[in-house]
């Protein structure tokens, strides 16, 4: 599994603004942006990416950690940069 | 889901405060998101349960569909799941697990 296959797959199953992945092949690391994240818990957002991963999830991706941030949050760290 | 699974993680988290389902034990965790959480946990200096899906694999499939979560470590309190690694590192941060395992 290569890190650009995954970005493709949270791009096309959310409304993102930001999406970068890195990873080895079997350990992933990833920002996502997205609106859909607004107003919702850090459980129901990963939820969400885990739902846009579907199966991949369980068979390709031995681990992917995440941080889930609105399109606010993500101005409000880059302006404290 | 084996109907003796759900029974099974229902009757965990219902006797538990605090069960963390993860590979290995406290002592030795054999995965590095599993041993991040319990050094979280263990940090706060309460007690808590931990399940090795390792050990079981009817929780470790199980555990997954129960929460709707893909993946390994899992954190319920009080009977409600909290979530996986990232959302308990961030947590802990932020300080709110702290405060939801030691109210």
């Amino acid at each position: 599994m290569d890190p650009e296959n995954i970005k493709k797959m949270i791009e096309n199953g959310l409304s993102t603004s930001f999406v970068k992945v890195v990873g080895d092949g079997s350990h992933f690391e990833a920002i996502i942006v997205s609106d859909e994240f607004t107003g919702k818990m850090l459980i129901d957002r990963h939820k969400l990416v885990y739902g846009a991963l579907g199966d991949s999830m369980r068979e390709d991706i031995h681990a992917l950690s995440m941080k889930t941030l609105t399109v606010e949050q993500w101005e409000n760290l880059n302006n404290k940069e | 889901m084996s109907d003796a699974a759900k029974e099974k993680i229902q009757s965990q988290i219902d006797n538990n405060n605090v069960v963390l389902y993860m590979k290995g034990s406290k002592e030795q965790p054999m995965c590095g998101f599993s041993a991040q959480v319990v050094k979280i946990l263990s940090s706060y200096g309460v007690d808590y349960a931990t399940v090795d899906v390792l050990e079981d694999q009817d929780i470790r499939e199980g555990i997954k569909k129960f929460s709707e979560w893909p993946t390994i470590p899992q954190l319920y309190v009080d009977g409600k799941f909290i979530g996986g690694c990232d959302i308990c590192t961030e947590m802990h941060f932020n300080g709110e697990l702290k405060e939801l395992v030691t109210k």
